[in-house]
């Protein structure tokens, strides 16, 4: 487990982290959300020692993480990049010696890795003779060269087309299942509502939401109300009808506390007649998202 | 993975790519063929016997001409591989004919009469030609006067050669002397060797900032070892560069005589290579951290300067060791890092250094390495982050571990 307790760092003026802590599980997806400039990048950096900390501890399966820990762990910066002339199998096997495999190992999964993404053809290519998007993929697999125990990636998603988004998605599932911790940032909420069990939301350097996106979504004190009612039978949403966000022809969408009773609702809609469709959700990520960073 | 396991997966990686470039490539063959051409050629052409096509017009020339091939066969009795210059004789009927002759560049000079030298310009062509028949000449009429040509021959020696044998006072121990000129010479070689390959440290230091892979390497490497393995494979693969092109030099000069190689002791040549790589290294290590300052290599150029100057200082500085092994500039001079190199194979070579001295001046210089190592990769790993902009040392030095 990857945990992160209490750290905080600033550049002058601006506190990039204020007593920032969360925790990462072996064989889940953790989507880390935050607006621009809440401090992901900084905290992502943080675990890989490339920032100096003012407070604060990182700790995997309860240890410092120091060289050692961080040849088991994957990395995709923000900032991608890698020798651009340098051929692409020996740039991975030269990233999977510096984690600490032997020649043979680091070849063999390089070849391996080459083969899945599709670029094994590319092998003696150097970097920049490939497209945008299989450049992606060699970052991609330059950050899971090690088989690590902890990925974590700064925006996969980001540049990608529909394509690469669903290798990438793929690839971190598969990864997962395969008992890693994946921690991830990323903007496109609802593909981190799609993937991800765990989120935690970043604001201003702290972190104000965290936990399963079940949980988080269950603990919103709003909830989604979808209602089709019959010709002329607007009366039966009685006081409800302050709480209508959208409305189009006799549809309404609403916006309701979490603690309603819509016991009554539910009944009428039963009896048939009045109430022909009713939908009662949680509120989507994008939504507690929001919500959470205002 | 230990420390120096890191620092030579980046070392590797560093010779390996970089030799594979087309650029090394080029450049190693261009140089060595340039090097090897420059010193074979001029034997090749110089070492062949010449045919000069002379023209004469009226009497009086043959015996001169006689004389001319006489000498050309003297001169080179006993040296192997060299024919004597000939001469072709052509005979004219009249000057005007001749001259015309010598204008449409069918004979090399004319001699009229036995007294005069035609040529067609005054200039760089026919000077040795003109040389050899005034010396011809002068044999002719030296002959007359002394009616013996053998006679001859030591007065026109003792006019052309200098007659007093020139001993300098260093030179009562000749051997020191020859030392001090090979000295001399490995330091000119070093400093020519820190100059070309100063700068493929300072922009290769900015070459991950610059293409941004330094996140990845540095979440399993220490700033300093990617930064020493960095430096120590340029360094190594520029060593290699220039140890083949000196060694083509060396093996050119030796097969064609071109120039008197002093003799080489072996006890010299392990202080010059010793200094060599001292010298190489702290430099290197010096312009790797200016380089760490820059995040890309235009940035970088700008820092070179200072370093440039550091070098050629201490080159001048050889100078004065030279003439004065034993002055106070020269004695502390050997115990600055960056001086040593320059100072110490010199008064080691003149006798002038002490073997606890030397001890003592090669630990200081490592340990100076050590250290600019140490210094250039907290400045490296300070400066990270702001990739993109030219980093102040102060905030460098702050910036992280």
């Amino acid at each position: 487990m990857l945990e992160i307790r209490g750290l905080r760092k600033s550049y002058g003026d601006v506190v990039a982290l204020d007593d920032c802590s969360f925790v990462a599980r072996p064989g889940r997806l953790l989507g880390f959300l935050g607006p621009n400039g809440a401090g992901k990048t900084t905290a992502m950096r943080a675990v890989f020692g490339l920032i100096e900390l003012e407070a604060g501890s990182i700790t995997w399966r309860g240890n410092p993480i120091g060289l050692a820990q961080r040849q088991r762990f994957g990395y995709m910066p923000e900032t991608r990049g890698l020798y651009p002339r340098m051929r692409i199998h020996d740039q991975l096997t030269y990233l999977g010696r510096l984690h600490g495999m032997t020649a043979t190992e680091a070849g063999a999964e390089a070849s391996a890795l080459l083969e899945r993404l599709g670029l094994i053809d590319r092998s003696k290519d150097g970097l920049d003779k490939l497209s945008h998007g299989n450049q992606q993929r060699v970052q991609l697999a330059a950050a899971l060269i090690s088989s690590p125990e902890l990925l974590v990636l700064d925006e996969p998603f980001s540049g990608l087309d529909p394509l690469g988004v669903e290798t990438m998605a793929r690839v971190l599932r598969e990864r997962a299942h395969e008992g890693t911790a994946v921690v991830f940032s990323s903007h496109q909420l609802d593909l981190v509502e799609d993937l991800c069990e765990d989120v935690a939301i970043i604001r201003q350097g702290h972190i104000v939401r965290q936990g399963q996106v079940d949980e988080i979504k269950d603990a919103s004190p709003v909830r989604h109300l979808e209602l089709e009612l019959a010709d002329g039978a607007m009366d039966e949403l009685g006081e409800l009808a302050d709480r209508i966000v959208e409305k189009d022809g006799n549809r309404y969408r609403l916006m309701v506390p979490a603690d309603l009773d819509i016991r009554p609702l539910m009944t009428r809609a039963l009896d048939g007649g009045q109430v022909r469709r009713f939908v009662y959700t949680t509120p989507s990520l994008s939504e507690i998202f929001l919500e959470a960073v205002a | 993975m230990s420390g120096w396991a890191g620092l030579w997966l980046v070392t590797r990686r560093e010779i390996r790519e970089r030799a594979r470039t087309k650029g090394f490539l080029i450049s190693s063959i261009v140089t060595l063929v340039l090097i090897g051409g420059a010193i074979v050629v001029p034997t090749l052409v110089g070492g062949n016997a010449e045919t000069h096509e002379v023209g004469v017009v009226g009497e009086g020339n043959a015996t001169i001409l006689e004389a001319a091939a006489n000498l050309a066969r003297a001169e080179t009795a006993g040296v192997p591989d060299r024919e004597p210059d000939s001469y072709e004789v052509t005979e004219f009927p009249s000057r005007a004919e001749a001259a015309a002759a010598l204008e449409a560049g069918e004979v090399d000079v004319v001699l009229v009469e036995g007294n005069t030298v035609l040529v067609a310009a005054q200039g760089f062509g026919g000077t040795s030609l003109v040389g050899a028949l005034q010396q011809a000449a002068a044999a002719v009429r030296l002959q007359e006067l002394t009616a013996s040509s053998t006679e001859a021959a030591s007065v026109i020696e003792a006019l052309s050669n200098e007659p007093l044998a020139v001993s300098t006072l260093a030179g009562e121990d000749s051997a020191t002397e020859e030392r001090g000129t090979v000295a001399y010479g490995g330091l000119i070689l070093m400093y020519v060797a820190v100059l070309s390959y100063g700068n493929a440290a300072l922009t290769g230091v900015t070459e991950e900032k610059n293409n941004r892979v330094v996140e990845v390497l540095l979440a399993t490497l220490r700033p300093w070892q990617l930064l020493g393995g960095k430096v120590l494979g340029i360094g190594l693969l520029g060593l290699g560069q220039f140890a083949a092109t000196v060694t083509v030099a060396f093996i050119a000069l030796k097969v064609t005589d071109a120039l008197a190689l002093p003799t080489l002791e072996p006890s010299i040549v392990v202080v010059l290579v010793l200094w060599f790589v001292l010298g190489f290294a702290i430099f290197s290590v010096l312009y790797a951290a200016a380089g760490a300052l820059a995040s890309r290599p235009e940035e970088a150029q700008s820092a070179s300067l200072p370093m440039t100057m550091i070098a050629v200082l201490a080159f001048f500085l050889s100078f004065g060791v030279l003439g004065n092994p034993d002055s106070p500039l020269s004695v502390v001079t050997t115990f600055v890092p960056f001086t040593a190199p320059f100072v110490v194979p010199i008064r080691s070579a003149l006798g002038a250094l002490s073997v606890v001295e030397h001890l003592v001046a090669v630990l200081v210089t490592i340990a100076a390495i050590v250290l600019l190592v140490r210094v250039a990769a907290r400045i490296y790993s300070g400066g990270l982050l702001s990739i993109g902009r030219r980093v102040k040392l102060r905030e460098a030095w702050r910036g992280t571990n």
